[in-house]
């Protein structure tokens, strides 16, 4: 990509022949007994400021799909919960996971170091060769089935966590560059009638999302 | 309440939801022809209960911790598309391709591959927002959509502001119209009257305009200046009259401004109804059609009328053969308020000439069915949310 960007002004590789590159898929669906998952996203912002916003695990919960905290142990090591924000009496699970690749401004790695959870992933910042923001990078595994992790996943996110991790990375890309998680929780409406309730899991009205920079009442109290 | 149902509900009063929200008190707002595709049932993902509308203005009422261009008090139009200001496409003025407005991005990427923005009150795959066919309604983003209005013009002749006066300017300004080009559009509905009027203004030599209700015939002649087909008259064909009105050559940009339930009385129209009836095909591309038929070579195809889905039977034949050029999408609102605005301002067009009933909101069901069965030569209705009834919603003819 470094050379694309030098050939607007030094002449070389505008001379053919010249070396392209290969796509090659990133592992991605249900392999070995995991789920393998990623998501990509260009954003309106520098590789740094993503990545300190990246570190502040604390954050978490506001714009990660289904975790209700996340807390610094130490410096590597952060306790998270996972559950339904908005079911204070619903499932949770608990686990550390523990940072193994820490490369400022440009990746963070980390992996579970709590016994029975298999839960891994990686998200790197890359600068856009063209100059319109970061491409970043989440990638994410969790272990299949029956791991008490993924079940929790399914039940509590109502979406497969392939989605989960679109879904948390696109959040991340509208606190970044919105300041804020489109929402319309909570606005009013008219009688749903039958068809409208059966569908409302599907229109995301009853998906837990994470609440963004929400100051609606109803928002705040999900959280705690 | 489901497919060709409206009704009026009390419902709550919408609240500040994020911090970027505003709360309006809207003073007038409208019914738009695409309304009348969610009313047929034609958009998928509309549910029982929601809420339409997408064109109003009001003032506001309450704004969010991080508004600060607009206060309590101020006078503002609202444009129907929900922009976020700092992505990528809104930088590029392409307001209307908004990243991060759209809470149901995920329904949009799986029918379309990527989301649009969000809009107001037309179903859950653009968001499920809320509309403005009501007292109240809640704006997100407030710094970026609404318009101040600082001038003491009425409602009425800024209202059209929030969606179909820039819609027909942007069907209008897709053409790349060159000086004394021949633009043709079919539909004079609202949108295509102001795209008559903005081609002019883009410096058309003639634009003809194609209906078949006498009254918005009328308007398209009479208001706007345009040569008008009736394409029920008998006799009439649409692709021969073009060639006739244009020296054999054929219209030099092309504007769709009916879109996906378009009417037709020949076989392929029927065929059309059922498939769309059956399901078998979303839309009913029959202007499309025509018009990839009977613009000229290497001409300019704008299609600011909705479609939704699938199209059936689209010559892409004839649109290649003759390297025509297409351009559509929802309007990039931000883009056209402030120079419209002027325009207005400075009288070069009063958008209320198309206005020809007035109603409370008790009266806008049954104004939904006369709209869609074209009864009482309605051209365009305006609503007073807080009349329950108007006395004589027909104003006096023109």
């Amino acid at each position: 990509m470094a050379e694309t960007m030098q050939s607007l002004d030094g002449a070389t590789s505008q001379n053919f022949p010249r070396t392209g590159q290969h796509y090659s898929p990133l592992v991605d669906g249900t392999k070995y007994g995991r789920v393998y998952a990623h998501a990509v996203q260009t954003i309106l912002s520098d590789p740094e400021t993503l990545y300190s916003r990246w570190k502040d695990v604390e954050s978490f919960p506001l714009w990660q799909e289904h975790v209700v905290s996340c807390t610094p142990v130490s410096d590597k090591v952060s306790h998270w919960v996972i559950g339904n924000p908005q079911d204070p009496r619903g499932k949770r699970i608990e686990f550390d996971a523990q940072i193994t690749d820490d490369e400022p401004g440009r990746r963070i790695a980390w992996d579970s170091i709590t016994e029975g959870v298999e839960q891994s992933g990686a998200v790197t910042f890359t600068p856009h060769p063209s100059g319109r923001g970061t491409i970043v990078l989440l990638q994410q595994m969790v272990k299949l089935p029956g791991g008490a992790l993924t079940n929790a996943l399914f039940s509590i996110a109502e979406r497969g966590p392939r989605q989960t991790v679109i879904e948390s990375l696109r959040h991340f890309k509208e606190m970044a560059e919105a300041g804020e998680i489109p929402s319309i929780k909570g606005q009013p409406h008219g009688p749903r009638g039958v068809s409208g309730t059966t569908k409302k899991w599907m229109y995301g009205e009853t998906n837990p999302k994470p609440r963004g920079a929400s100051e609606s009442a109803s928002d705040i109290r999900q959280v705690q | 309440m489901g497919r060709g149902s409206i009704e009026v509900h009390h419902v709550e009063d919408p609240k500040i939801i994020n911090p970027h929200d505003a709360i309006l008190k809207i003073t007038r707002t409208a019914i738009c022809g695409s309304d009348l595709h969610l009313y047929d049932g034609y958009i998928p993902t509309m549910e029982s209960g929601d809420i339409v509308g997408h064109e109003f203005m009001g003032i506001v009422e309450e704004v969010g911790s991080e508004v600060k261009k607009l206060k309590r008090g101020d006078r503002v139009v609202v444009p129907f598309t929900i922009s976020c200001g700092s992505c990528m496409f809104c930088r590029k003025d392409l307001w209307s391709l908004c990243d991060n407005s759209n809470p149901n991005a995920r329904i949009a990427e799986a029918m379309y591959g990527y989301s649009g923005s969000a809009l107001f009150g037309y179903s859950h795959i653009y968001g499920g927002y809320a509309g403005g066919q009501a007292q109240y309604v809640r704006v997100p983003f407030a710094d970026v959509g609404p318009i101040k209005i600082e001038n003491d013009l009425p409602d009425e002749k800024v209202l059209f502001l929030s969606d179909i006066y820039p819609t027909g300017y942007q069907g209008a300004e897709n053409c790349n119209i060159e000086p004394g080009d021949t633009v043709a559009i079919w539909g004079c509905g609202p949108v295509g009257l102001f795209a008559i009027a903005s081609a002019y203004l883009l410096g058309a030599g003639k634009v003809i305009a194609i209906d078949r209700f006498p009254e918005r015939l009328k308007l398209a002649r009479e208001y706007c200046g345009a040569t008008t087909i009736d394409y029920s008259e008998e006799d009439v064909t649409i692709v021969e009259a073009l060639r006739d009105l244009t020296g054999g050559v054929g219209p030099d940009s092309c504007i769709d401004a009916v879109g996906m339930e378009a009417h037709s009385s020949t076989i392929a129209g029927l065929y059309d109804k059922v498939k769309q009836t059956l399901m078998l095909e979303t839309d009913r591309p029959f202007v499309l059609r025509q018009a990839i038929q009977a613009i000229r070579k290497g001409g300019t195809l704008s299609i600011p009328g909705v479609y939704g889905g699938v199209l059936d039977k689209v010559n892409f034949g004839a649109a290649f053969g003759k390297g025509i050029h297409m351009n559509m999408g929802q309007t990039h609102m931000q883009k056209y308020l402030q120079p419209l605005l002027k325009y207005v301002e400075q009288g070069k067009i009063d958008p209320s000439f198309l206005i020809s009933h007035r109603v409370g909101i008790e009266q806008v069901p049954d104004m939904y069915k006369i709209w869609r069965d074209k009864q009482d030569s309605c051209t365009k209705i305006v609503i007073d949310p807080w009349v329950d009834k108007m006395e004589n919603p027909k104003i006096a003819a023109r």
